[in-house]
């Protein structure tokens, strides 16, 4: 019987017709550096009726929700919260970790990926950035509202004075107030640093007010080989010195839950646990911040593409799996070799009356990802990733739901057990902040350059396509 | 003796090679690599356009201030834990796995902190050779900025306007 031969012909046919058009990237899909100066420019500086209506509310809901609320109770004092025996850390504390998470955002997209020369992440370092900066300035006022005694948070700080107090440096708390002091300074830096030549870009672009401010942040920048070296130098040092500032950041908030004594904390792997799930919320973020820029801002569709999603989704997928490896690992040894308290602890999570709560964690940190991403189509689906986003990252606020008041709640002494029911004021306090976010992030999309043009142009120019075979293949020269 | 004029030779942004060409004319007409610099709005390599390697003291300056934020960390751990002692749960004043986590993050902050220090004093700080600009060079242009004699004038326009250059001169354009 002779064998049936399939047309070598036809095979080849059938591969062409499924390659991709190369222009769909944006490293492969170059325009002139003046065109898209002129995009972000625009971008930047177009402004509609409907923008100031939304900056006004939001300015507004920050001064009712945020300050008004906080500034009442602290008026009127901390009992105005839900806070009280047993459960003492709430709302404030949960979103304080919330924020600090979303917050590692930036350092990931922009200084790993920077290190590991992943290209895709030229377009949106900046956005990742920004987020870092403004999740950590909305989460450096929860353990000021969490005081109480606001008036008194300088006794925080180490100096010789009259009282005779001296913060202990052996607590993790004050661990944790050096960590978020360091990460919040040196991201805002980092921030800054790559920003010089686009502001010198803008400065060349502007008149008035936004000429005087460009030409102040410019700081003269004319782009010799000299500006060059020290700033290419200083990015390469802030990259690799941030990664492991990002890692002690979410560690050090993880042992102020770990070096206690509560069951359900005390965890060698609380660390790990942490900072996986932190970069799990903080890429969701960058995916939501990154539609809505999408859709809000002109032009900006041609430097945010749905390869740019689909990479995102990748990394959630990876992170998504390896967050559920950490849970099950500390789920799994706390069930087995935990003592009485630690079992039922479990047990009330998975059936007590919050137990909704765990199941939402689960379902929007592992089946909703796990069902969706891997999926390329759906990854390169805008709206589809971005709901997915949001489901992470409220799957996130449900996981530091469950390990803080929820945990809290149900102790050593049975007659101690006790619910926690967040009060208006907490839950308006935690909008105010989400809502601080936004305006800040608003008020900055229209003040400096979102897109790092000179970083796309880069990355534009050294990327060529070279004929391999029968095919043409993306290939990327150092240019540094 | 007056100072010879500043020129720029603009090269649009895919003309590399022939910026890489024109540098090497102006150092045949006698010009040399210090009374020469190359403004992008991209940052190449001094390789590519075989130009003297720059330099910058960004890193000493970031070591520099890693060792202020390592000696700082410690005087405020052991010094002044002698001065205010605070004994919690029978623990040591100082004990070394709770000393890491502070020297750690003020080394950090003193390295990043400094790191950012050198790069603002570096740029604000007047700096040699010819100094002029122009606003095309952030729309991706290459510029050659150079101070030429008046008796080259012609073989170096020659030269320049041969590989395409736009020339601007006596530029005396600041950022």
């Amino acid at each position: 019987m002779a064998a049936e031969v399939k047309p070598y012909q036809r095979v080849y046919k059938q591969s062409e017709a499924e390659e991709e058009d190369p222009r769909q990237h944006l490293m492969l899909d170059p325009r002139p550096r003046e065109e898209m100066n002129h995009m972000v420019m625009e971008a930047m500086t177009t402004t509609s009726r409907r923008y100031w209506i939304i900056v006004g509310a939001l300015a507004v809901a920050v001064a009712v929700l945020l300050f008004g609320a906080w500034g009442n109770m602290i008026f009127t004092g901390m009992g105005m919260a839900g806070i009280r025996r047993p459960v003492f850390w709430g709302v404030f504390i949960v979103t304080f970790v919330f924020w600090i998470g979303i917050s590692h955002a930036g350092t990931f997209v922009s200084a790993i990926l920077r290190v590991f020369k992943a290209e895709f992440r030229r377009p949106f370092t900046r956005a990742a950035e920004l987020m870092t900066t403004f999740g950590l300035a909305a989460g450096a006022l929860y353990p000021l509202i969490h005081l109480g005694r606001v008036w008194v948070f300088y006794w925080m700080i180490p100096y010789p004075n009259s009282r005779w107090l001296w913060p202990n440096f052996r607590s993790a708390l004050v661990w944790d107030f050096l960590a978020i002091t360091t990460y919040l300074l040196s991201s805002t830096i980092y921030l800054y640093l790559p920003l010089i030549p686009d502001v010198a870009m803008a400065r060349d672009r502007s008149t008035g007010w936004r000429h005087t401010l460009y030409k102040l942040l410019a700081l003269g920048f004319r782009g010799t080989e000299a500006e060059w070296t020290r700033i290419r130098k200083a990015i390469n040092i802030f990259a690799f010195a941030i990664i492991p500032v990002m890692f002690s950041v979410h560690t050090i908030v993880s042992w102020d839950f770990a070096s206690t004594k509560v069951v359900g904390w005390q965890s060698t792997i609380f660390g790990p646990y942490f900072i996986i799930g932190a970069i799990l919320s903080g890429v969701s973020a960058v995916i939501t911040i990154l539609f809505v820029l999408r859709y809000t801002l002109k032009n900006m569709d041609y430097f945010i593409r749905e390869e740019h999603f689909d990479a995102l989704g990748l990394l959630v997928l990876i992170f998504s799996m390896a967050w559920a490896y950490f849970f099950y690992n500390e789920y799994l040894l706390h069930w087995y070799g935990g003592g009485t308290v630690l079992k039922q602890l479990l047990t009330l999570h998975a059936s007590g009356p919050s137990a909704w709560v765990w199941y939402l964690m689960l379902a929007c940190n592992v089946a909703v990802p796990w069902l969706t991403l891997w999926n390329k189509k759906l990854r390169r689906t805008p709206w589809a990733i971005f709901i997915v986003s949001i489901l992470i990252n409220v799957g996130m606020y449900a996981e530091r739901y469950t390990i803080i008041p929820l945990t809290l709640g149900h102790q050593r002494f049975p007659f101690d057990w006790g619910e926690y029911t967040p009060r208006l004021t907490e839950i308006s306090i935690a909008l105010g902040t989400l809502c601080l976010f936004v305006l800040l992030y608003l008020l900055a999309s229209r003040l400096i350059p979102l897109i790092p043009v000179w970083e796309v142009q880069e990355g534009q120019e050294s990327h060529r396509l070279r004929k391999v075979g029968k095919t043409q293949v993306p290939s990327v020269s150092e240019l540094e | 003796m007056p100072e010879d004029p500043v020129h720029i030779a603009l090269f649009e942004e895919d003309r590399i090679d022939h910026a890489a060409e024109a540098l090497d004319r102006l150092r045949a007409l006698g010009i040399r690599d210090k009374d020469m610099s190359v403004l992008s709005g991209v940052p190449y390599s001094d390789k590519i356009l075989g130009r003297p390697m720059a330099w910058t003291r960004v890193p000493i300056i970031a070591l520099a201030g890693a060792g202020v934020g390592f000696a700082a960390s410690l005087a405020l751990i052991l010094i002044a834990n002698r001065q205010y002692p605070l004994v919690v749960g029978g623990f040591p004043y100082v004990a070394i796995p709770t000393i890491i986590p502070v020297t750690f993050e003020l080394t950090m902050l003193g390295l990043l902190i400094s790191t950012f220090l050198g790069v603002f004093v570096e740029m604000i700080s007047p700096t040699y050779g010819p100094k002029a600009y122009h606003p095309k060079i952030s729309d991706g242009y290459i510029g050659i900025v150079f101070t030429c004699p008046p008796k080259l004038d012609q073989p170096m326009h020659a030269a320049l306007t041969e590989l395409g250059a736009e020339l601007v001169h006596q530029s005396e354009v600041q950022p």
